[in-house]
């Protein structure tokens, strides 16, 4: 068996069969199952008519069927997308639908809600919208370092599946990189004490060499030239001494560049020769730098007999070193948080990466894990680095280490698929970080891990998180796949026909879809809104698109949508281009736009070599595209699906392929009715918004439950998810189906909360 | 682009003759190799003591088929429409013809033709249709060479590709984004992301500036690296000591990727100082997509040139892309209008984008043959391989696929010609592609022996 088995599709037949419980007694298979079956199903599966090799009646009892799981999942596919019967044949009622699939999944599959299964999660490496969010969190920069990382594959339609993110070398290399980057970023550790010079006497120019120093015995200069790494204060120290005589002491000036900036009194005789030192700043560059014999004396006889000299033995340029603490990077400082002296190094040290090894790993850290990275400041300690530099190291070190990259989540017997356990705390905090904000936990929920008060206070974090600004990535990481806008940035629609098509146009329209979702989020709206909603947020630019007058400038504003064609999201210029070809609309393609992002009831694929319907010059001048369509799925085989699709992706003809509302298709005019193959009918697209927004209102807070549930989780939907799925809608409903409450609610839910173990799988090759 | 004459120092050729390669076996999951026993492997070089190189381009979503056909076999074989923009290296290349991805078809999975186009093209393998969960593909061609010579180079192997952004939400009919996206894969769950971004391939192949004595500080730089990806390797096998089955394979993932990383780091300094080459740092991605596609055509060549690496991948557009080509007048999505349905209009529109591919491709060519080395050229000593796993856009068949391979592998090949297999699978030319370049592999992907003569 190769394929996967595809669970999910249980879970979307959900979607057709609003409030029916699994609770409820399902039923024996001989007394309300098998009529049905044996109504609309024999004819063609049973009785040794197995036609496309299905027979209905092989298994006897829910025991056997569970041998033959596919079977049954095909079944429940089929059934719920309406694929069987075959349109030209009887029709089960939808009760009797709903039946079926209750049946399969209580009897054959055996889902119970009282004790739920919460599916495993495999460990997810941060993706790179994570990582930069992680980074700025972390260490308070805005490098986005993964903007270079290779794209992250996404799965089930979205980029933080656990399963789909690999680590390939490349990205590994980008990762070590990135650290050091990171690093260079954050704290300043690097050129400010980084060379330290010693010029010795036989590098110098002029005096005169001897006993291992360089000798002036008449007023002169020693010269040496140095190439000063950056502009900055230096520490320029002269290792010096000479002879004494007279009644002062050896004067020698020390020059940069031609400028005297000190003059130092050299009383250190020639055996004792002592450092003088002078803090100078130096511009980067080349300079020359001269100690200078001042004073010579000479006298040969007399009381005041003497021979004064000046001895250079080395000069030693260190630099550029910081001014003062206050110009370091408050990045810097929130590193280095607490000042080390040289007897306490290594605490501190090791406090510093106690720090952020716990941040990082998102957890508490263990004596010994901390020991491992300090050893490689040790390491680096040995070879003489600053005590920035070797903090720096075990920094680089946390970056690139497992507990950083992967979100763990440890638990008892890991291999065992029959323990279920609630995930710790600090996994919680992290579930819930990643999950709002697409970062790591910050310090209340820290805090409140610590202290393992944070299921208790579940609720109240989450309405706090929401409120929090860091809440925005939702858009980004959740509402551009969900909605699929991430697609604008592929779109390019026909300069011929769209030459108003701009750039920046498709800025705007990305804008307001997700000033939109925003909006949303922020004020707790009912998630109905983004069906039903009477308002949307343009600029002048996006107004004049829309033809909304009297709207100008690059600002984006709340304007009502009354009175004019559009409704909800479903009419964003967005949406309507990236369901749409480069020249034309595509009805099909929005109507499944909308059963697989909004209602959560996609056909079944296609059948192989069936060609994608097109545009052609002389198929134009036959009529809109719309009656050239009904033509084309005039066959039997397409034509169960498209009657699902078409009428919703018809509604939206009065838009064209770049979102710009249309009364005229050419020649022909537009004709936006059509009838749901569930029996709604509508005249225009804001009739068919209302009926989504009302008629198909379980569907599709089942639809955002689950998406919204699979980008919280990081997997897909499994068939034993619908118990949680069903909690989630119910408590999304009586919250009015307010945004915060299915948050909530999927924070509260068994697969957020708990874990189970992983059977071992041999590899099946 | 300035392109300078490798030279080939007498050393270099001797370390290349001498250095075995360590053969991974048990992780090349997809190859049943005959010795097992044998551990060590020499890349074979030219007759002149040149390293081959190998090169894999991507055609998507099949071609015109009558226009890409030619007439005749051999030598004498008369150009098709499509390939006629390439006439200038009849005398380089041989057109393919009779080779089969059986792998690619659906054998029971249902659509998705242009995930299993795409994954398969270099694994020969079915790709396994799940949207996330437990993806298996299994390793590519390119990534078993870079296994046995890429520690030969700075870089085993190097991923191009020519699309940035990638699809939001559903890929093909239920097979996860992974499929659709690489043809290059590591291993039978890991795909290598082809980079798109010329900036970044740049600075991957050159990034470090001339090749010189290491300095103190840089000495010291490889002694901390070496240090942490020792520690963190540490961490790894204790996490995955703690974890359940699924997770442990995903720290397999992340401490394979550390080795490699740690190898190529030791590996660093035992190549060559080389010259930078004179080429100008591109500095993004060209809004042209023809210029974009030159750019990493420039530096797949200078990767070779450099001999930074023997195995390249470049994934020009994805199975099932629906880019359009503004270059040659084509505003419809090159996917929607694959499946024309016998209509002139978008067969014409097609024939143009198969046209305006190949002849990029034919750049590629140019840059190739202008490089020297010996008495012979770059081209001379590689041998490049350019494909789609569909045939027919229209069709999506998987079977005759449209197949060309570039450059003599320093005499093994026979270019000039055109060549029909009648039905074997593509495999085989992979099994006798990397038995060119010294692997002693008899199997690969489906593969059912080799094709002689190519």
């Amino acid at each position: 068996m190769r394929a996967a088995p595809r669970w999910w599709v249980l879970f979307l037949l959900m979607g057709l069969q609003p409030g029916l419980h699994v609770s409820h007694a399902a039923g024996s298979f001989e007394r309300d199952i098998k009529p049905i079956l044996s109504e609309f199903c024999y004819d063609c599966h049973a009785d040794g008519v197995e036609k496309g090799g299905v027979s209905l009646d092989a298994h006897a009892t829910p025991a056997a069927m569970r041998q033959d799981l596919q079977l049954w999942e095909a079944v429940l596919n089929n059934v719920q997308a309406h694929i069987m019967p075959p349109i030209e044949k009887p029709q089960p009622s939808l009760e009797q639908r709903a039946r079926i699939i209750e049946w399969v999944e209580t009897e054959v599959f055996q889902i119970d809600c009282t004790n739920p299964d919460p599916g495993r999660v495999t460990i997810r490496r941060l993706n790179r919208f994570e990582y930069n969010n992680v980074i700025r969190d972390l260490f308070g920069i805005t490098f986005q370092p993964a903007d270079d990382f290779p794209a992250d594959d996404s799965g089930y339609g979205f980029d933080n599946i656990g399963d789909v993110l690999s680590l390939s070398p490349l990205l590994f290399e980008k990762y070590l990189r990135a650290a050091e980057q990171v690093m260079d970023r954050t704290i300043v550790s690097g050129p400010s004490e980084p060379d330290v010079m010693e010029i010795t006497h036989d590098m110098m120019h002029g005096g005169n060499d001897r006993d291992g120093a360089k000798w002036l015995t008449s007023n002169g200069d020693i010269i040496s030239q140095y190439d000063f790494p950056g502009t900055g204060t230096y520490e320029i120290t002269v290792v010096a001494g000479g002879d004494q005589a007279g009644d002062e002491p050896v004067k020698m000036a020390v020059s940069v560049g031609g400028r005297q900036i000190v003059i130092h009194s050299v009383k250190a005789d020639r055996k004792t020769p002592r450092e003088y030192r002078v803090d100078h700043h130096v511009e980067e560059g080349s300079q020359r730098v001269a100690m200078s014999f001042l004073n010579d004396y000479y006298e040969k006889t007399g009381p005041k007999k003497g021979d004064r000299n000046l001895m250079v033995e080395r000069l030693v340029i260190k630099g550029p070193i910081r001014e003062n603490n206050a110009a370091l990077p408050p990045s810097h400082k929130r590193v280095f948080f607490r000042q080390h002296s040289e007897n306490n190094r290594l605490e501190v040290a090791r406090e510093i990466v106690s720090h952020f090894a716990f941040q990082a790993f998102r957890r508490p850290v263990s004596k010994g894990e901390i020991d491992r990275l300090m050893l490689i400041f040790r390491l680096a300690e040995r070879k003489g680095e600053t005590f920035e530099t070797c903090v720096r190291l075990a920094l680089q070190t946390i970056l690139v280490s497992p507990s950083f990259l992967f979100r763990e989540e440890l638990q008892p017997e890991p291999d065992n698929p029959e323990r279920v356990f609630p995930i710790d705390e600090f996994a919680l905090a992290s579930r819930l970080s990643f999950f709002i904000w697409s970062s790591m936990p910050d310090r209340e929920l820290f805090g409140l891990a610590s202290r393992g008060r944070l299921r208790e206070n579940l609720d109240e974090q989450v309405r706090r998180m929401l409120r929090d600004t860091r809440a925005k990535a939702m858009a980004d990481g959740f509402a551009e796949q969900w909605l699929q806008i991430r697609n604008l940035d592929l779109v390019t629609p026909s300069e011929d026909v769209f030459p108003g098509f701009t750039e920046s146009l498709k800025e705007s329209m990305r804008t307001e879809t997700r000033m939109f979702f925003r909006h949303i989020q922020r004020y707790d709206l009912s998630i109905l809104d983004f069906l039903g909603a009477d308002y949307t947020f343009v600029n002048g630019e996006l107004a004049r698109h829309y033809d909304m007058p009297g709207i100008e400038g690059g600002e984006f504003r709340k304007v009502t949508l009354r009175g004019t064609p559009r409704m909800g999201v479903l009419t964003h210029g967005s949406i309507l281009t990236i369901t749409s070809n480069p020249s034309r609309t595509a009805p099909v393609k929005r109507g499944l736009w909308v059963l697989e992002n909004l209602l959560g009831t996609p056909p079944p694929q296609p059948p192989d070599d069936i060609p994608e319907f097109e545009e052609t010059a002389e198929a134009a001048a036959s009529g809109t595209l719309r009656e050239r369509l009904e033509k084309h799925r005039d066959s039997p085989v397409c034509r169960s699906c498209h009657a699902r699709m078409d009428p919703l992706g018809f509604g939206l003809e009065n838009f064209d392929a770049i979102g710009r509302y249309r009364l005229m298709e050419g020649d022909f005019l537009v004709d936006s009715s059509g009838k749901l193959v569930s029996g709604e009918t509508f005249t225009n697209s804001r009739e068919l918004s209302r009926i989504l927004a009302e008629d198909k209102k379980e569907e599709f807070v089942r639809s955002f439950v689950e998406r919204l549930l699979t980008y919280a989780l990081g997997r897909g939907i499994k068939h034993f998810d619908r118990c949680a799925v069903n909690e989630i809608v119910g408590k999304a409903a009586l919250g009015e189906h307010r945004f915060s409450d299915v948050v909530v609610a999927i924070a509260e839910s068994a697969p957020f909360q708990l874990r189970r173990g992983d059977p071992f799988r041999p590899d099946e090759n | 682009m300035n392109i300078q004459t490798r030279k080939w120092a007498l050393s270099r050729r001797g370390f290349l003759r001498g250095t075995g390669v360590a053969l991974a076996l048990p992780a090349l999951e997809s190859m049943i190799v005959p010795a097992m026993g044998q551990s060590q492997v020499k890349a074979r070089l030219t007759k002149d003591g040149f390293p081959i190189r190998m090169g894999f381009v991507y055609h998507p979503n099949g071609v015109i088929v009558p226009n890409w056909v030619p007439r005749g076999n051999g030598n004498n074989y008369q150009m098709s429409p499509t390939l006629k923009t390439i006439e200038r290296h009849r005398s380089e290349f041989q057109v393919i013809g009779g080779l089969d991805h059986h792998k690619a078809k659906a054998n029971g999975d249902g659509g998705g033709d242009h995930a299993r186009a795409n994954a398969t093209f270099l694994t020969g393998r079915q790709a396994r249709k799940t949207a996330g969960a437990d993806i298996r593909i299994g390793i590519s061609v390119d990534q078993v060479a870079a296994r046995f010579i890429g520690r030969e180079t700075r870089l085993p192997s190097l991923e191009l590709a020519g699309d940035k952004s990638r699809m939001a939400g559903k890929c093909d009919s239920g097979y996860s984004c992974a499929y659709q996206y690489n043809v290059s894969w590591k291993s039978e769950s890991v795909p290598m992301p082809g980079e798109a971004n010329p900036r970044l391939v740049f600075e991957r192949l050159f990034g470090a500036g001339a090749r010189r004595k290491p300095t103190e500080s840089e000495r010291l730089r490889k002694l901390y690296q070496n240090s942490i990806l020792d520690l963190v390797l540490d961490d790894a096998r204790r996490l995955k000591s703690k974890l359940g089955s699924t997770d442990q394979r995903k720290l397999d993932e992340y401490m394979e990727s550390v080795r490699e990383v740690e190898i190529r780091i030791q590996q660093a300094e035992k190549f060559d100082e080389f010259e930078m080459p004179d080429y100008k740092k591109p500095s993004g991605i060209p809004k042209d997509f023809r210029a974009h596609v030159r750019l990493m055509y420039d530096l797949m060549t200078l990767a070779f040139q450099t001999d930074t690496t023997r195995v390249a991948s470049f994934l020009v557009a994805y199975d099932g892309s629906n880019r359009t080509y503004p270059q040659v007048g084509v505003n419809n999505g090159h996917h929607a209008i694959s499946h024309h349905r016998g209509e002139a209009d978008k067969i014409e529109k097609l024939k143009r984008i198969d046209y305006f591919l190949v002849s990029e491709f034919g750049y590629f060519l140019d840059k190739m043959r202008s490089v020297k080395e010996g008495d012979g050229t770059l081209l001379d000593h590689s041998m490049i391989l350019y494909g789609g796993g569909i045939k027919d856009g229209d069709r999506h068949s998987h079977v005759d696929l449209p197949v060309l391979m570039a450059g003599r592998a320093g005499g093994v090949l026979h270019p000039g010609r055109a060549v029909h297999f009648g039905s074997v699978p593509m495999c085989n030319l992979y099994v006798s592609m990397l038995q060119v370049i010294g692997l002693p592999v008899s199997r690969f992907g489906d593969s059912t022996g080799l094709v002689r003569n190519i």
